[in-house]
């Protein structure tokens, strides 16, 4: 056994301090996690998005080797959870949010709050894409498409949405703007509602992100998608507004995803790496498509997005909500 | 017809098979019902995964008895113990609790139990009867039409205040102004919110229902020994009691109906709920009765209506959710995830494609409320024993539940608080001569009155005279005109009668 001498000791001990100094974060990030990862969701226990959550990270928490303890802060169409992780969690890849970046991303648009800029946390991973779409009840009098324009260019045609600042009522202005035709939104406060709107004769017809559509079975009949129909009759086959008006409207998408601090980024961008990596591999894995689909996902909306894609979209539902900002907030 | 009766008689038996699940769910939805905050619906959340693995009839029959017993058990501590297990129950302690304080619990869970189980079970077979019907009234009752219904049931707040308008109309105007408070419907402005987020989906219903009911009736027992007045006779539990009970229900059949059939109606609205309902059928009651200063000081028939109403609400929501696909209230929403998990497809073709499903939501309801009539009736004897328990411990129990109850719901500390500040509010009304009740009905029906109002003036851009634009619409009005007038009518010549009576 050799001897640990002065000379040794003090050799041992500076080559180990000199690679705890040269790598800190490979020394650091080889041990993150080392507890579990809190989630912030900006909705209510027992929704799409509690679900979607609980299919995911049955996944991720393989991969990552952390729990996810999610925390439900419902309210003000998101903006509670919001402000609850941006004030009330500390940046330090230890807590995330997991939001629905279309409509909340709108909400910050249409009402900023004082407390946070949208620039403080970044989306770094986009679990689904489902996209907004127009339909009708299926007793109404408007069967097609041609039948809504033509009436709207008539009579300003009452539209039911879940909210005012939802891509769904993106979509339907911008389709106002192609075509000539009237439309007044009337938010409907939430899907089942928005929904019941059409079916009952409340509202003209409604806009609303296809999952819930989808659900709504034969009371309803889709008419037009506000991005692709990726599940064809499953929305009656309606075409894509782009398609069939040859604009070139980005997907109006109820989209969730996985946010962080943007400190905790700048901070811990070695944490940051786990994340996205095993949040990436996740995808990989099959075993996702399984549980996605047990817990009642659309297999066809499962959709990988990393930052760049996430920070796209996040863009241009800024770009599209300060264009139509005065139709959506009164102002 | 013949085909339709054949399976309905065998889906009812197979139903009756599932009694060793309807019997440990109607205790279990007594539980969660009684307690504030927790509900069927939530129940059910919490137990999905439980639920999820069951087979889908035995989902079907756990959700459904779950449903309708945690319907009839927030009516208990609403009666015994002036605490409304959720906003359906708020009108029930109206007359429920007088009751109990004059030594009649045991009478008041009777009559609520019989008028739960009766209201229940008639309206889930009128709902069975004539659905096709009953699906269509959501086709007719939109914002407009549904301005008046609300306006039923605020109405009560002149009612209410009847002895003393001023302090009455001020309490109800409070009640609006507090529930105005949250971002508005229609642009998510925040209003009145103080700088707190968790106020900008409004006051939540639960802190504010248990803080002025609950919190402050604790405040008022413990100046007192036990809940029943002195001047009341304590009796000792017996079966006459709750017979008394059931007969005084019984007597009146009559209301029983048409106040569940009002629930009915309201229930197959989307979207409205039993709270409506069982204030708009108080309401009524009240206005078409003959004693209508009876009310609120512990008549049965104030009893009977929000009781048979929230119950007949039970049954209108599955309407919408099986014929259209269009779940009418929160649990009905629940029962649609679960039974899709299952491969159910609601819609108007579920009746063809999978009948037994369809007709198996309606059986399994009606065979629950059979079964809780014969299960849950003899347990007022028991039950009322609450109203002996000296105030000492009873207070600190009722405030310990109750900042459970408010805090569940959403899970913020911020509603426990709410929860007492609405205690205090509620204590200096009723030492004030202030009724806390007709805060209540602000706080609850001033909300989704705005709501109704601003889309109905939305939908026309901004024409008050849209108000006016339905023919149903306006059948109501004249209705509800009618309904304001005709107490003054009653009461004047009741007066003039009185008069022509010469003294002896």
């Amino acid at each position: 056994m050799k001897r640990l001498d002065r000379r040794n000791f003090l050799k041992t001990t500076a080559a180990a301090g000199g690679m705890a100094l040269a790598a800190p974060g490979i020394a650091r990030a080889a041990g993150y996690p080392e507890r579990n990862i809190n989630v912030i969701i900006p909705t209510r226990e027992g929704g799409g998005a509690d679900r979607n959550f609980r299919a995911f990270t049955s996944i991720w928490k393989e991969k990552l080797g952390a729990e996810f303890e999610p925390g439900f802060f419902p309210g003000a169409s998101g903006r509670v959870g919001y402000e609850v992780y941006m004030g009330k969690n500390e940046p330090d890849a230890y807590s995330l949010i997991f939001g629905n970046m279309g409509p909340e991303v709108l909400n910050w648009a249409m009402q900023p709050p004082e407390s946070f800029d949208v620039a403080d946390y970044i989306y770094f991973g986009r679990v689904d894409t489902d996209p907004g779409c127009l339909f009708v009840g299926a007793e109404s009098k408007l069967q097609t498409l041609d039948d809504i324009i033509a009436a709207g260019k008539e009579r300003k045609l009452n539209v039911g949405t879940s909210r005012m600042a939802h891509p769904a009522s993106i979509g339907l202005l911008s389709l106002g703007e192609v075509t000539g035709a009237q439309f007044n939104l009337i938010p409907l406060s939430g899907g089942k509602n928005t929904v019941a709107g059409a079916v009952t004769g409340e509202v003209d017809f409604s806009v609303l992100t296809s999952g819930s559509v989808i659900a709504a079975g034969d009371a309803v009949k889709t008419l037009l998608v506000f991005g692709e129909n990726r599940v064809g009759e499953a929305l009656d086959n309606a075409p894509s507004m782009n398609d069939v008006y040859g604009t070139d409207l980005p997907e109006m998408l109820s989209s969730r995803a996985f946010g962080i601090h943007k400190k905790a980024v700048d901070d811990h961008p070695d944490r940051f790496e786990v994340l996205t990596r095993t949040f990436k591999e996740s995808f990989d894995d099959p075993a996702l498509l399984e549980a996605y689909v047990a817990q009642k996902g659309t297999p066809e909306y499962l959709n990988y997005g990393g930052v760049e894609e996430c920070e796209a979209f996040k863009q241009a539902m800024l770009e599209l909500g300060a264009k139509y900002k005065p139709l959506l907030t009164g102002a | 017809m013949g085909e339709t009766a054949t399976i309905l008689t065998e889906v009812f038996f197979q139903t009756l098979n599932y009694w060793w699940v309807i019997v440990p769910t109607i205790f279990l939805g007594l539980i969660v019902g009684g307690i504030p905050g927790f509900s069927a619906a939530n129940t059910i959340i919490i137990l999905m995964p439980l639920t999820l693995a069951m087979d889908l009839e035995t989902g079907i029959v756990f959700m459904v008895s779950l449903y309708c017993s945690a319907r009839m058990g927030a009516g208990i501590p609403a009666i015994l113990v002036n605490i409304p297990g959720t906003a359906g129950a708020a009108a029930t302690p109206l007359d429920g609790y007088p009751m109990a304080k004059a030594g009649k619990g045991q009478q008041a869970l009777s009559i609520s139990f019989v008028a739960s189980c009766i209201g229940g079970l008639l309206t889930t077979l009128i709902a069975l009867a004539t659905m096709p019907i009953l699906a269509r009234v959501g086709f007719y009752m939109h914002s407009v039409e549904m301005i008046v219904v609300m306006l039923f049931g605020i109405s009560l707040i002149a009612s209410i205040a009847a002895q003393d308008m001023l302090k009455g109309l001020i309490a109800g105007f409070f009640g609006l102004m507090i529930g105005s408070i949250g971002t508005d419907v229609v642009y998510a402005t925040p209003r009145g919110t103080m700088g707190f987020l968790e106020l900008y989906d409004g006051v939540p219903l639960i802190p504010a229902l248990v803080g002025l009911f609950a919190v402050s009736e604790a405040f008022i027992i413990i100046e007192k020994r036990v809940i029943i007045s002195e001047d009341a006779e304590p009796k000792h539990p017996n079966w006459q009691d709750t017979i008394e009970g059931a007969v005084t229900a019984l007597k009146r059949w009559w209301h029983i109906i048409w106040t569940s059939i009002i629930g009915l109606a309201i229930g197959v609205v989307p979207g409205a709920g039993a709270s409506i309902a069982s204030f708009v059928a108080y309401q009524q009651s009240r206005t078409y009765s003959k004693t209508p200063e009876r009310y609120g000081t512990g008549h049965p028939e104030g009893l009977i209506a929000p009781e048979s109403a929230n119950n007949g609400v039970t049954s209108g929501t599955l309407v919408p959710l099986l014929v259209l696909g269009i779940p009418g209230g929160a649990t009905a929403a629940i029962m649609l995830v679960v039974m899709q998990f299952h491969g159910v497809s609601f819609g108007p073709a579920l009746f063809e494609n999978q009948p037994k499903v369809g007709y198996g939501m309606f059986m399994a309801m009606a065979v629950s409320y059979l079964i809780m009539f014969l299960t849950i009736l003899p347990l007022s004897r028991y039950m009322s024993h609450v109203t002996t328990i000296p105030t000492i411990y009873l207070a600190p129990l009722i405030i310990s539940f109750t900042l459970v109850g408010g805090f569940v719901p959403r899970e913020y500390m911020f509603d426990m608080y709410l929860a007492l500040a609405f205690g205090v509010i509620g204590y200096i009304a009723r030492r004030t001569g202030y009724h806390v009740a007709a805060i209540l009905i602000g706080v609850i029906l001033g909300p989704l009155l705005e709501r109704y109002f601003l889309l109905a003036l939305k939908k026309s851009d901004g024409d008050v005279f849209v108000l006016f634009s339905s023919t149903l619409g306006n059948i109501l009005w004249v209705a509800l005109f009618m309904s304001l007038i005709l107490p003054v009518f009653f009461n004047w010549r009741r007066n003039r009668r009185s008069a022509e009576v010469p003294a002896e």
